[in-house]
């Protein structure tokens, strides 16, 4: 609370109060909406978190606050150990595959060139003294 | 490679994003997330995805041990901070959610002594320094044009100088030989990869919209670019196998059978080039394939660069055989085969050297700068490089152009005398000369001398040679 002691119109307790109330209510109906089995499935899940993050900011704003804040990170903070615990963290982003496809996929051209060299140097070895 | 390619798509790339599409006009002081205009969806996304990611980050990070005062960890509405300790200063890179924010620079937050993050003065809100990562990026755009353009110049002049070669060799019928029609092979596939890249740096990469409508011929285009990269390095190889054939392995094979040699150039870099086109449309499916940030384009660039290192040892041994067993016995004929292998030794490494250095950009801005430069030529000029070593500064191909001069001037000179005379003695004089040809020419081209000019005695001792070899 000491932070915004000199601060405008931003009361943190109303802030924490106001997002428990509209925004979480929101996503916790469309989670539900969802299902749980797909919590974990960033293509289902990616526009209710991009709502809950809009909703927080909107009321940021309407109340004066800047966003984000100490309180939009606890609250995140809860809601990801809540919904997401066990989910990986890649999130949505392009990865690699992981590490046991990736070799593979790596090292088979690798062996795959080394036998062909070693098959042209065998067959022109043999070819010698043909016209 | 992938670090090879990187700086060089990097600036790519960075060009891309300056094309002012879409203009920063976000004030990195103040990271609202507005309700999504249509342009910034892709933006959006991308911060939302970093969001996610830096929440799961704090949780599953393990609560802070050391002692003293310390700023919590934070999401600051565009990156993830750890927790650091009072009174320290730490960064990271930029993010890349804008066209005018470089990645490589560093973004900082300052957490004070009192255990806050800083806030800014004006505002007294918390703050991170973001001025860094859009502050020099008008000197960043104009060196990403010149490189640009310095790109397509070289493959311009590639082209140019690899086309003269070929005519040069399709032209002079006498030159002609296995390793000349291996050369014409490695010529055309550098034609052709310089148009690909041509055509990518044209139509690709200075058009964003392109980009992200993503149709399938960018992809495809993207598909042939990387074959042809392949023919590239596996056309050196062959010449490479060649030679190793010719002096190590079977001296004086009169003909080998090329077709080996066409399936190793032309046929196997489909292999590497399929199966990373699958594996990126499966895993790492992003906008016309033009991402570098992906360990993918190693399915390419790994047999590239075996490839190259299984050249490298082979001409080594070359020059062993060369140096040790030929010396003794003949060393007119070895120094005559090492010029041969000369062009070739030189070139292996120069082509090599750009994946070996790639890693290693230099962290100062000039020295950036400068190996850029390098790089770029290293990478954007090859094919004048080769068509120069290997046709330029051929003594053979020199001497069958000054023959040709001389004729013409001769010829020029004639034509105001009679012809019939005149005529059947410059025939006569061009085929005196042809015949002692491989005594005066030490260089490359060495194929006469396979058992046609040569006489038995020394075709028995480097035989006896080869043995022991």
């Amino acid at each position: 609370a000491h932070h915004f002691i000199t601060a405008t119109a931003c009361q943190e307790a109303d802030y924490g109060w106001m997002i428990q109330h509209y925004c979480l209510k929101q996503f916790q109906l469309s989670m539900e909406g969802i299902g749980q089995r797909l919590w974990c499935d960033w293509d289902e899940t990616m526009g209710t978190y991009g709502e809950l993050t809009n909703c927080t900011a909107l009321i940021a704003e309407r109340l004066d606050c800047y966003w984000p804040n100490r309180l939009v990170d606890e609250f995140f903070v809860a809601i990801h150990r809540q919904y997401f615990r066990n989910c990986s963290p890649s999130g949505r982003a392009l990865h690699d595959p992981p590490n046991s496809v990736l070799c593979p996929f790596i090292l088979l051209p690798i062996l795959v060139t080394l036998l062909m060299t070693a098959l042209v140097v065998w067959r022109s070895k043999r070819s010698e003294g043909i016209v | 490679m992938r670090k090879t390619t990187h700086s060089c798509f990097l600036l790519i790339i960075l060009l891309i994003r300056m094309v002012p599409s879409l203009s920063s006009t976000v004030n990195y002081t103040d990271p609202t997330l507005e309700p999504v205009v249509t342009e910034n969806s892709v933006i959006r996304q991308k911060i939302i995805d970093s969001q996610f990611k830096c929440y799961e980050r704090m949780n599953r990070a393990p609560p802070y041990k050391k002692k003293g005062l310390f700023c919590n960890r934070t999401w600051d509405g565009w990156l993830c901070w750890d927790d650091t300790p009072a009174g320290r200063i730490t960064a990271q890179n930029c993010p890349d959610y804008f066209p005018d924010f470089d990645p490589t620079e560093r973004a900082s937050k300052y957490c004070d002594e009192t255990g806050n993050w800083f806030r800014h003065p004006e505002s007294n809100r918390t703050w991170s320094n973001y001025t860094l990562c859009n502050s020099f990026t008008s000197e960043k755009l104009k060196m990403a044009f010149i490189l640009y353009y310095m790109a397509i110049v070289g493959h311009a002049l590639s082209i140019t100088s690899l086309l003269i070669s070929l005519a040069i060799f399709f032209y002079f019928k006498s030159l002609s030989c296995q390793r000349i029609t291996l050369h014409k092979n490695l010529f055309f596939s550098y034609v052709l990869n310089s148009m690909f890249t041509i055509a990518h740096l044209i139509a690709v990469v200075p058009n964003p919209s392109l980009v992200k409508r993503d149709p399938v011929s960018c992809k495809v285009l993207q598909f042939f670019h990387q074959y042809m990269l392949g023919c590239n390095y596996f056309w050196m190889l062959c010449e490479g196998i060649y030679l190793h054939t010719l002096i190590v392995v079977a001296v004086f094979a009169e003909e080998q059978r090329l077709h080996w040699y066409y399936l190793l150039g032309w046929g196997f870099p489909l292999v590497p080039a399929s199966i990373h086109a699958i594996a990126r449309a499966r895993y790492f499916n992003d906008n016309c394939w033009m991402s570098v940030e992906t360990h993918l384009l190693y399915i390419v660039h790994g047999p590239v660069m075996a490839a190259l290192l299984v050249n490298f040892f082979f001409l080594l041994n070359i020059v062993r055989v060369l140096v040790t067993k030929l010396r003794d016995t003949h060393r007119a004929e070895s120094n005559m085969y090492m010029k041969a292998v000369r062009a070739t030794l030189i070139l292996v490494p120069l082509l090599g050297i750009q994946f070996v250095i790639i890693p290693w950009r230099p962290e100062n801005r000039l020295a950036g700068e400068i190996y850029d430069y390098i790089m770029h030529i290293l990478m954007h000029y090859q094919g004048l490089l080769v068509a120069t070593i290997f046709c330029f500064f051929n003594g053979e191909v020199q001497g069958a152009l000054k023959r040709q001069w001389t004729q013409y001037k001769t010829q020029w000179g004639q034509r105001r005398r009679e012809h019939c005379s005149t005529r059947s003695t410059s025939y006569t004089a061009t085929s005196i000369t042809e015949v002692p040809v491989y005594l005066y020419h030490h260089d490359s081209n060495n194929e006469q001398l396979n058992g046609r000019y040569v006489e038995d005695s020394e075709l028995v001792a480097l035989k006896s040679g080869e043995t022991s070899a």
